[in-house]
């Protein structure tokens, strides 16, 4: 196994430390032995002294018993190794050591050595040059210091004439002390410096071994299990991202990316289901169409050559009318593989109604079920392309039909269409689609969409700490989704991603809690803004406003059948969902969306399980100027990727695409700034 | 092989080469019909026929190529290219290309019927004009 991090740095770590409390043991016990050493060789240089004058008397008067009984005196005296006196030729004249007494010593032995050295012996000694350390036969250390006693006077004119006045060194003294003593100190020091060393060192190693495990391994260890997971495919994995140092981020780094990561391969297999649906399409429109041709044109021609025989044809009738609802069903599959534009002419709605109905007649008798029509009198005729919203209009009686008939629920009843004219108000309804900061950077993100809408990205800063937000592009909706959370109630920094402006708009307060306002540029529309607060659902969009609620044409469909499960609300309009098995190609609903994105309009549902379903359909009565709110003309319809829906139960008076599916990435807070 | 008729259809789908036939022979049209762009680049009849009805998704060579080599032969031919997968962007692609009308299928007889008649009349009414 390869060494990791931790152990490379505890290692490093204990080596440094090694090195250098062992660098410093070696100068501080250098220094101690030094300075004891000194000391020592002070006193027995003192000693030397002390001897000399002592039996410098005794000398003169010749009386060598006495000199002989005191340097046995003193060699005795604990410490002191040995005390012994040389005459000029270098015989031991007196020495504590009485066996060397009458021995000659070389003048190259260890003590003569220092003054000998040049040749000639010298007078004038430092106290360095005359101690010296040497080895007992024992092993011990000893240090020798000489005295050269020089003559005097009072030496040449004693009565003993031993010494003539030429001389000029008589003899020399030697004391010799023992530094067993000291080495014993000096060695416990050495042992108690390398035991504190070691303490050290195992010290700083444990401790870098606590905290590398939990600033560093511990951390790495999820991130690389997050990253297994991620590589075998589960980007729904998060990394615990508490840490405020460097590995905190890099995990909310890791997040954001997998969050992304989510939601491209999320659009990509979106785009790959549509590719596929296309290939399909093409495939299936080309086989079945020649085919189609020639029933349609046999039955045609069939029923133009029996006038005199109205029974068959009515019946051929019947042939070449469901022929050419192949064709439409077939045409519709391309339509929605191609995702074409609208083409929008004034329409009655109530008629686009009425020719829905009359299409599903058949298929809603073989289900017993009804369809009642409630059509406003006064509508009036609104920009749509009639075919696809008569499309749309069948798909909810198709669905509505099948709703009531399917499971255990007795088949029968009646599904209630009706068509109003309503007033939409902006807010809650209108959609961003275009915003810029102050400098003008483009904060649309298409990556990222709230109800099939690009949302608004921005940087939140709060507490010295940056989010990204993807802000709800529905104005008066505020289901913004942050990469991470924020505490309620905080008043944040808003800046543009791109050239970090402030987003702020001065002297410009929430209405609801009077806290400080950020915006981005609408193009033709004014600045869009929202409260700085978290939490708070204040927000402005003037521009709006002063435009009012909009005229819309409203249809309505509602059934008394088995409702939509809450799993089942979130995947409602995917292509390819269906909840009814083999006999659901998944189609309707999302080409109902497309149309519907299509015409600028939106669709609602409310459900309560068992007990029924409402799809509410809005269609704009004026087609909105190019780049609006509204978005315009020309514009390619947006995928139905992200689902609105109104839960069960939930009143919503005015619907749209209400609360977007809890996606990727934090829900940041319930509805509120973001 | 006959090497004269009326309209003249390219298509490898014989169930449409025969509503074709059908239809426009009930009408007083004499069709012939072949089943890929090569045979009828190689027709006799191709020189003297009035109409080509051709198909755009043909084995071997392609209907939009037989439409060009057929559009240079005979510039004042009408051709109705018709096809099992139609789009805008198609119907625009051969209308440059030099086709007279688009026809996308499934068709119904009197679709194709009015189709058929529309064509040939505005193509003897050109007729009538480039005489002198």
């Amino acid at each position: 196994m390869k060494p990791g991090i931790g152990t490379l740095a505890i290692l490093g770590v204990a080596a440094v430390t090694a090195a250098v409390i062992g660098v410093m043991s070696v100068i501080i016990l250098r220094a101690h032995q030094g300075a004891f050493i000194a000391q020592l060789t002070r006193s027995a240089d003192q000693l030397s002294e002390t001897i000399a004058s002592t039996t410098h008397h005794d000398m003169l008067e010749n009386r060598r018993d006495a000199v002989h009984r005191e340097i046995v005196t003193i060699g005795r005296q604990q410490g002191i190794e040995r005390v012994r006196l040389f005459n000029g030729t270098g015989t031991v004249m007196f020495s504590s050591d009485e066996a060397e007494i009458g021995r000659a010593v070389d003048k190259r032995a260890e003590a003569c050595y220092a003054c000998h050295a040049a040749g000639r012996p010298l007078e004038r000694l430092s106290i360095h040059a005359r101690s010296r350390i040497y080895r007992a036969a024992d092993g011990h250390r000893v240090l020798g210091m000489i005295r050269p006693i020089a003559n005097q006077p009072s030496c040449w004119s004693a009565d003993c004439h031993a010494h003539s006045r030429g001389e000029s060194v008589l003899g020399v003294l030697d004391v010799n002390l023992s530094l067993a003593e000291a080495d014993r100190q000096i060695a416990r020091d050495q042992r108690n410096l390398i035991l504190l060393a070691v303490l050290a060192i195992a010290a700083s190693s444990t401790l870098l071994w606590w905290l590398s495990r939990q600033l560093i391994l511990r951390p790495v260890a999820m991130l690389i299990a997050s990253t297994r997971r991620v590589a075998q495919g589960d980007l729904s994995t998060a990394v615990p991202a508490t840490a405020r140092h460097e590995l905190g981020d890099l995990a909310r780094a890791f997040n954001h990316m997998t969050s992304r990561l989510n939601e491209a391969q999320r659009q990509l297999a979106q785009a790959d289901k549509l590719a596929s649906v296309g290939r399909l399409a093409a495939g299936v429109a080309h086989e079945i169409n020649n085919p189609l041709t020639g029933v349609l044109t046999y039955a045609s021609f069939l029923e133009k050559r029996a006038e005199h025989d109205p029974e068959t044809r009515a019946d051929l009738g019947v042939i070449v009318r469901e022929t050419k609802r192949c064709r439409e069903i077939v045409r519709g599959l391309l339509d929605f593989a191609r995702q074409t534009p609208p083409k929008r002419l004034p329409t009655d709605l109530n008629e686009v109604v009425r020719r829905a109905r009359t299409i599903v007649t058949n298929q809603l008798a073989l289900a017993h079920v009804g369809v009642e029509l409630e059509l406003a009198a006064d509508l009036e005729p609104v920009p749509a392309d009639a075919n696809q919203i008569q499309q749309v209009v069948v798909n909810l009686l198709l669905n509505a039909a099948d709703a009531m008939a399917g499971g255990d629920t007795p088949a029968g009843g009646s599904i209630r269409v009706r068509t109003s004219t309503v007033a939409v108000p902006p807010r809650g309804n209108a959609t961003i689609r275009s915003a810029t900061c102050p400098k003008g950077c483009d904060l649309l993100d298409s990556h990222v969409r709230l109800a099939g809408v690009p949302a608004i990205r921005v940087i939140r800063r709060a507490m010295d700490r940056e989010a990204v937000v993807h802000l709800d592009p529905v104005y008066g909706r505020a289901n913004h989704r942050a990469s991470e959370a924020c505490d309620e109630g905080v008043i944040a920094a808003y800046l543009c991603p791109a050239c970090r402006a402030r987003l702020e708009v001065p002297e410009r307060h929430c209405g609801e809690c009077g806290a400080p306002m950020f915006g981005v540029q609408v193009a033709r529309f004014g600045p869009a803004e929202w409260c700085t607060r978290k939490g708070c659902p204040g927000s402005r969009w003037e521009a709006l406003d002063a435009i009012g609620p909009q005229p819309y044409a409203q249809i309505e469909v509602e059934d008394a059948g088995r409702g939509i499960t809450a799993e089942e609300m979130d995947r409602l309009f995917e292509p390819f969902f269906t909840t009814k098995g083999a006999r659901g190609t998944g189609l309707g609903l999302a080409v109902t969306w497309g149309i519907v994105e299509g015409h600028d309009g939106s669709i609602a549902v409310e459900s309560d399980p068992g007990h029924g379903t409402r799809f509410i359909l809005h269609i704009p009565c004026q087609v909105p100027e190019s780049a609006g709110p509204g978005a315009g003309a020309g514009r390619p319809i947006p995928m139905p990727d992200a689902r609105g829906v109104v839960a069960s139960g939930q009143a919503a008076p005015i619907a749209t695409r209400a609360p977007a599916h809890p996606a990727e990435g934090t829900q940041d807070g319930s509805r509120g700034a973001p | 092989m006959r090497d004269r008729c009326d309209v003249l259809v390219v298509d490898d789908e014989p169930v449409v080469s025969d509503a074709i036939r059908l239809v426009l022979g009930h009408a007083g049209f004499e069709v012939m019909a072949v089943p890929d762009a090569e045979t009828a680049l190689a027709h006799p009849a191709l020189d003297g026929c009035r109409l080509v009805i051709c198909d755009l998704m043909l084995p071997g060579l392609s209907g939009f190529d037989a439409l060009q080599t057929m559009r240079l032969r005979r510039p004042e031919l009408p051709i109705v290219m018709t096809t099992g997968y139609a789009t805008p962007e198609q119907e625009e692609l051969v209308l440059t290309a030099g086709a007279t009308a688009f026809l996308p299928k499934p068709f119904d007889a009197s679709e194709l019927l009015t189709l058929v008649r529309r064509v040939l009349s505005q193509a003897s009414a050109a007729g009538e004009e480039r005489k002198p």
